[in-house]
């Protein structure tokens, strides 16, 4: 039933993209008998003279950025780790990771923006600027605010999964060992570390490289407009019922140019592994550069702070009365931008709230469920069909999605949407959940077993409360995937469902800075209330069995007081 | 004191509460030589070791001095100080195959040379045509020879090992250790065990439990023996 609940949609939007692309469903594409079962939808999109350009911007902001993502991770390991610097690195990752990603560009729009924060904190002195300067705008033609804020938004995604690798591979061993075989910190990392960490983070990487080049609410927010990038493109053509066999080509064609741009990606691995491979042969022992390293802690630390920064100046705006450039702070405070908009921002937030924890629940419930059938030996192990909503472009797969739900009269459903953002949300649940699961230690319910109790009380009493802290953490993950989804809820809730995504996607650009801001923090606190809860509830509880031990020890005289 | 010894004096470890860990350690160790370092658990030894490879935790305080010969160790990074470190596990790299291994820790050369060195020092040491294998599919000895290999071939000026016999069962602990003092006899080699039957016959025994560390005397026998 899960697996089917979770294959279904990925079929059928599998389907429902490919064959509008084909002229085929003319209740989706209307067609007539000479374009039914032809190629018009690719000839139509390639026909588009945005198309090109789309494709040559995806490619730029996507490569580009994943590059990015990659080199900064790299670099973060490299001079950061050991340091004390690393700590607060690492401590700064949930947070970020909590943050929509909506908020997050609107936050660093806000900050970077001709009249943002980092250029009221310079003027007028030193920059000069008594109005704000006319050099750059955000967004930009270029893409280049799309790919800073890809990079900045995807960087604590993969430096998290890596950072989860290091204790295994143990790493602190390594770089003793390496070091002390005479070779220089960075080529401990290049040659003993980095080769063996990779392969458990290539998945991860893929997942940033494929969101990197299909992304919508971003590229929205903070890509060009004219022309933008292929998704956005494709997204208004699928609105237009004229268009939508060349948007489903679009779609597959966006689909083939991911998997194109993965294999070059896996290709350049193999060669990169294969010359890496050559140079641990030579004995080179690399130069200590114990400068380089000052400076690459430097850019980790300037990056951090920028991501931090950006989500400081959401507040700021939100409760600013007035806020003159150059000013460096508002110079009245209000909070009326919040108080007068309570009944228009309450539908949304409540449909938001709503979707998170109903889809959080059933993500947690169905892969528990799994997972326990696994473990009992009643399902295989499907790690790569869980992964695969993450690896397919959401405009490919939701095109299709949307026009199965049209078919069947199931679109603009509640209970629609809930499926597509349990759809999104289980990957992360299973990916959290998965190693820890199979990795329980069976002892603890053997023991439970031996003294009588059974399947569900061990579940219940044994090892769900053990494994509480990473169940907590996948909530947490499940509630801010679910949060930020923009494009299954617009697509399949047909409208009629407005979330804090959608408004805020919409707004930006028509709407007040300060509303924007609202929305914008709003957005935020449900993840970041979740990812503090997710910290705190598994310490309590600890701390609480800790104390009840301890009186019990004390009542029955065998405490050490 | 010769060229090649190595020492240390006023060596010092705080734990980050300020409490002493050690104090006032100082020792010699000739060419050839072994000095044990034992103790209790938590007395500090694996401690002393990380700081005279440069790797202790920075959470720990740390004075002293160290020399091998007439150049001063303690105030270089790791990998300039030329130690030849052993620890518990033998930490084959399980990406690299056993030659590769052995290529990583050599030093210097052309490519036919490397390859022909690492040969020899494979079928010295009794494992010859293993160059190609993967550590995994190796035996504990046999890995704990590798393991020692790559070290000497590291070309190292002091060896420091840290329970390397540990893990090893009792049979092949005997060969082992026969196999590393007979290796490493033209080093300074400090060792750090729990177990009085590591310590090879003649080498001198500093035991860091007490409040001030305690030169015990040599065991009888000669080395090798």
């Amino acid at each position: 039933m899960i697996a089917i609940a979770f294959v279904a949609p990925l079929l059928l939007g599998a389907i429902g993209t490919l064959l509008p692309a084909l002229g085929w469903l003319p209740v989706l594409a209307p067609t007539d008998a000479a374009t039914e079962g032809s190629w018009a939808g690719f000839a139509a999109i390639a026909g588009d003279p945005r198309f090109l350009p789309a494709i040559a911007l995806t490619l730029k902001t996507g490569v580009f950025s994943t590059g990015l993502v990659l080199a900064l991770v790299t670099l973060t390991l490299v001079c950061v780790h050991g340091t004390r610097l690393w700590r607060w690195v690492t401590a700064s990752l949930p947070p970020l990771l909590a943050v929509p990603h909506a908020a997050f560009a609107i936050g660093l729009a806000f900050l970077v923006a001709p009249s943002g924060w980092l250029v009221r904190l310079v003027s007028p002195w030193p920059s000069g600027w008594a109005r704000p300067p006319t050099d750059w705008v955000v967004p930009d033609a270029g893409g280049w605010s799309l790919i800073a804020v890809l990079v900045l938004k995807e960087t604590p995604f993969l430096l998290l999964a890596a950072v989860a690798q290091l204790r295994i591979l143990d790493v602190d061993a390594a770089l003793r060992i390496g070091r002390t075989l005479g070779y220089a910190p960075a080529r401990c990392w290049s040659r003993l570390i980095l080769p063996r960490l990779w392969p458990r983070v290539r998945l991860t990487f893929v997942i940033v490289m494929v969101f990197n080049l299909s992304v919508v609410d971003l590229a929205i927010l903070l890509g060009p407009g004219s022309p933008p990038t292929l998704p956005v493109l494709l997204l208004a053509l699928v609105n237009d019922p004229g268009s939508r066999a060349a948007a489903s080509a679009g779609a597959v064609l966006l689909a083939m140019l991911v998997i194109a741009v993965v294999a070059a990606a896996l290709l350049l691995e193999r060669v990169a592994m294969r010359v890496a491979s050559v140079r641990r042969r030579s004995g080179a022992r690399g130069h200590g550069l114990d400068a380089g390293r000052r400076v690459g802690q430097g850019a980790v630390l300037a990056i951090s702070l920028a991501s931090l920064v950006s989500l400081a100046v959401l507040p700021l705006w939100s409760l600013a009365a007035r806020w003159r450039f150059p000013d460096a702070l508002p110079g009245e405070w209000t909070t009326r931008h919040w108080t007068g908009r309570v009944e228009s921002l309450s539908g949304p937030a409540l449909e938001t709230v709503a979707l998170a924890v109903a889809s959080t629940v059933l993500a947690l419930v169905t892969a528990v469920a799994w997972l326990e059938f696994e473990r009992r030996g009643r399902v295989p192990r499907l790690d790569w069909l869980w992964y695969m909503p993450l690896l397919v472009p959401q405009v490919s797969l939701l095109f299709g999605w949307q026009a199965a739900a049209l078919l069947i009269g199931a679109d603009g459903n509640w209970v629609t949407v809930l499926h597509a953002h349990w759809v999104y949300a289980l990957p992360y649940v299973v990916l959290i959940l998965a190693v820890p699961w199979r990795e329980h230690d069976p002892g603890w319910a053997q023991a439970a077993a031996a003294l009588g109790a059974g399947y569900w009380r061990v579940l219940f009493r044994i090892r769900l409360p053990l494994l509480a802290r990473p169940l907590c953490q996948a909530a947490a993950v499940a509630i801010a995937v679910s949060v930020a989804q923009y494009l299954p809820t617009l697509l399949l809730g047909a409208g009629r469902h407005q979330t804090l995504a959608i408004e805020l996607v919409t707004s930006f650009g028509g709407v007040d800075r300060r509303v924007i801001a609202v929305l914008a923090v709003l957005q935020s606190l449900l993840p970041l209330a979740a990812f503090v809860l997710a910290l705190i509830y598994p310490a309590w509880r600890q701390r609480r069995v800790g104390e009840r031990t301890e009186r019990l020890a004390l009542q029955t005289g065998t405490g050490a007081r | 004191m010769t060229a090649g010894a190595l020492h240390a004096t006023d060596v010092g470890l705080r734990l980050p509460d300020g409490r002493s860990l050690v104090r006032n350690l100082g020792f010699t160790i000739e060419p050839g030589e072994v000095l044990a370092l034992m103790g209790q658990s938590g007395s500090g030894k694996s401690s002393v070791l990380a700081w005279l490879t440069g790797t202790l935790d920075t959470r720990l305080q740390a004075s002293g001095r160290l020399w091998l010969g007439e150049t001063r160790l303690d105030v270089l990074p790791t990998e300039r100080r030329r130690l030849g470190l052993m620890l518990q596990q033998d930490y084959l790299f399980p990406h690299m195959s056993v030659g590769d291994n052995l290529l990583f820790g050599l030093r210097g050369g052309d490519r036919t040379t490397r390859a022909r060195r690492v040969e020899a020092a494979l079928a010295d040491a009794g494992l010859a045509g293993m160059a190609n294998r993967d550590p995994a599919t190796l035996s504990g000895g046999q890995r704990a020879r590798v393991s020692l290999l790559r070290t000497l071939l590291s070309e190292p000026c002091a060896l420091l090992l840290d329970e390397p016999f540990s893990r090893l069962d009792t049979a092949l602990r005997e060969q082992i250790r026969a196999f590393t003092w007979e290796a490493a006899n033209a080093l300074p080699v400090l060792l750090v065990t729990h177990d009085l039957a590591d310590v090879p016959h003649g080498a001198r025994v500093l035991n860091i439990g007490a409040d001030v560390p305690t030169a015990l005397a040599p065991r009888p026998l000669a080395r090798g023996t």
